[in-house]
């Protein structure tokens, strides 16, 4: 589904100062794959995640999306494929404030250039119901738990029907307990609903709950 | 819909920021608004006063008054000659004129038993009455017959008979001195308002204009007031009284004139004017919208995190311009509504006392205005925020 071919991430730091950040990386992610990224901070995980999702641009290697090579594609184009391929789940929810639990959810659907096939509110309000949210639905997310606030930002993931979740330490800001309610949420998406799921961590025992561990030092895949 | 919440929310959030911000456009649409207003009313009073003089008229003048379509600056405007009745004659003697009428016009003093006042005395025939669109509230207005018998009599204005005699009904019949002779009060007209700088028609005196002749030893006439048999003539009038007075006077030495055609001269003065002002004010326009620019870059960099979660659930760079834009069209709507209403409420205060008025115009025009004003000075920051990268804006903390 997805394929990096040779990725290399550089930043010029100075005028003769280099930073790499990804060395050589090759990777294939298949389709209904449950991953974990895991190394240590600073290893470049994020940075390769970020690539991963569109987000940010490798300097060097092909990044291969359902077989298309994303460098040859427009920032309109990338930005409807993060908007219909990809669903971001953050280690600081990164919900809007501003908006209400469901206008959150909603929100990927205002930004939709495809016809969405089924009614969007139904559907946020099926998916507040399956996570357990739905009593909050208006209310604000300063206003609701930690755990309450990363199910709303895996709901927001999934309302768009991607193929690819990506969580970013999904836990990090979560106790223990909290945390296994997440990753039992994260496993369910991948079981019952065949999404394909790769999750950034530094922990061992969330990369264990994951089919297949990628380790990352330094930049580079072990 | 997201666009419109959002903006509000932050407004809501910063309330005395975006009072201040709005305050700009507020003033500057406050101030055209305004002026607009007053010169739409300055406009519409002045072309009362002229209707109420009776339009369609051809106005013969001393000096050169107009000079293609605008006032003439030479100074023979103001060195008059004066007409006398042979020009009236053979002004007369043009075949599409309907009817001539002399006027001969200065201030006196009118005194009634005890009461003095002064008062314009305004010597003519019948015709005025017709041309300056005169009734008789009580008795008559003076005839034809009263004119070519020298009558002393006269017909007043409703003010001039209440200063005069107390109540307007008292003084039909009562007799007024001026300038030690007598005359007898036939009529007294109806209200026409004035003032406002302009002559007060309804403390006016219309005599007769050979019962006149007393007072206007010279015989001689200010003006002579045609009324061409139709609409039609009203060309044909104008030249042959041109070269009926050229034989007479020198082509500078007089003015014939149609009513609309002054009227349109005072128009063009006054709205050049009213442009020179509104323009002025727009500049506060200006340094509002400078203001909201500046807000809105502050906005931006308080939202660059918000801009990347937004890019990262797959907004497009359009999309990000477009919700910064909207918010400053918003900000810039709020001032502009705010300074509508709010001019809106000063034009209803004033309007007992000055007939200013905000048209259909000023409105669409102040809601344009301060709209593309919040597209002008948007633009700029919703382009930066929608240039940021979004892997930068997302790991913005």
């Amino acid at each position: 589904m997805i394929q990096l071919k040779h990725v290399w991430k550089k930043y010029q730091i100075d005028d003769d100062v280099v930073f790499t950040a990804l060395k050589d990386i090759s990777l294939i992610l298949e389709k209904g794959g449950f991953s974990a990224l895991i190394g240590p901070s600073g290893s470049g995980k994020s940075t390769l995640m970020h690539i991963i999702g569109l987000l940010d641009k490798a300097t060097e290697g092909e990044v291969l999306v359902e077989g298309k090579n994303i460098a040859e594609l427009s920032d309109d184009q990338l930005s409807t494929l993060r908007n219909e391929f990809v669903g971001f789940v953050f280690q600081q929810f990164n919900l809007i404030n501003k908006l209400t639990v469901q206008e959150n959810i909603l929100l990927p659907t205002t930004y939709a250039r495809k016809k969405i096939e089924y009614d969007p509110v139904k559907r946020s309000r099926e998916i507040m119901e399956r996570f357990g949210i739905a009593e909050k639905a208006n209310s604000y997310p300063n206003k609701i738990s930690g755990g309450q606030q990363q199910r709303v930002a895996i709901a927001r993931a999934l309302i768009m029907s991607p193929s690819l979740i990506l969580a970013d330490e999904p836990t990090g800001n979560l106790d223990t307990k909290t945390g296994n309610e997440i990753m039992k949420l994260l496993t369910q998406l991948n079981k019952e609903d065949n999404i394909t799921v790769l999750i950034v961590t530094h922990e061992q025992d969330i990369a264990a709950q994951t089919k297949r561990k990628i380790q990352i030092i330094d930049g580079g895949l072990v | 819909m997201d666009f419109v919440k959002s903006a509000f929310f932050d407004f809501s959030r910063n309330k005395g920021r975006t009072f201040l911000t709005s305050l700009g456009i507020l003033i500057g649409v406050l101030a055209v608004v305004l002026l607009t207003a007053f010169g739409l009313g300055l406009r519409a009073y002045i072309e009362q006063q002229f209707k109420d003089l009776g339009s369609n008229l051809i106005r013969v003048v001393p000096g050169q008054i107009l000079k293609n379509g605008s006032f003439s600056n030479t100074s023979s405007a103001f060195m008059s000659i004066q007409f006398d009745e042979k020009d009236v004659q053979k002004l007369d003697r043009i075949k599409e004129v309907a009817i001539v009428i002399p006027v001969y016009s200065r201030s006196v003093i009118a005194t009634a038993a005890k009461n003095k006042e002064s008062s314009t005395l305004y010597a003519s025939t019948e015709g005025v009455f017709i041309a300056l669109n005169l009734k008789a509230e009580y008795g008559r207005l003076f005839t034809a017959q009263d004119v070519s018998k020298r009558s002393k009599v006269i017909v007043i204005g409703p003010n001039l008979a209440e200063n005069l005699f107390l109540s307007r009904k008292q003084a039909i019949g009562q007799s007024v001195k001026i300038e030690g002779q007598k005359y007898s009060v036939i009529g007294v007209v109806n209200k026409k308002g004035g003032g406002f700088g302009g002559p007060d028609f309804d403390a006016f005196t219309y005599m007769p204009y050979k019962t006149a002749y007393t007072l206007n030893t010279n015989k001689t006439f200010m003006a002579i007031i045609l009324q061409a048999k139709s609409d039609k003539d009203t060309k044909a009038v104008i030249r042959q009284a041109e070269d009926v007075l050229s034989k007479q006077y020198d082509q500078d030495e007089f003015s014939v004139i149609q009513q609309e055609e002054l009227l349109s001269a005072i128009n063009s003065i006054f709205s050049i004017i009213n442009t020179v002002l509104v323009a002025i004010a727009a500049i506060s326009l200006i340094v509002g919208g400078i203001g909201i620019m500046n807000i809105m870059y502050v906005t931006v960099t308080e939202r660059i995190k918000e801009i990347g979660i937004r890019r990262a659930l797959g907004a497009r760079k359009s999309d990000i311009l477009l919700q910064f834009l909207v918010a400053s069209v918003i900000l810039s709507l709020i001032g502009g509504i705010a300074g509508l209403s709010l001019s809106y409420l000063i034009v209803l205060f004033i309007q007992p006392f000055f007939p200013a008025y905000i048209d259909l115009n000023s409105v669409l025009l102040a809601l344009g205005v301060s709209s593309a004003i919040g597209i002008i000075f948007g633009v700029f920051p919703a382009k930066k925020a929608a240039d940021l990268s979004p892997i930068d804006a997302i790991r913005y903390e």
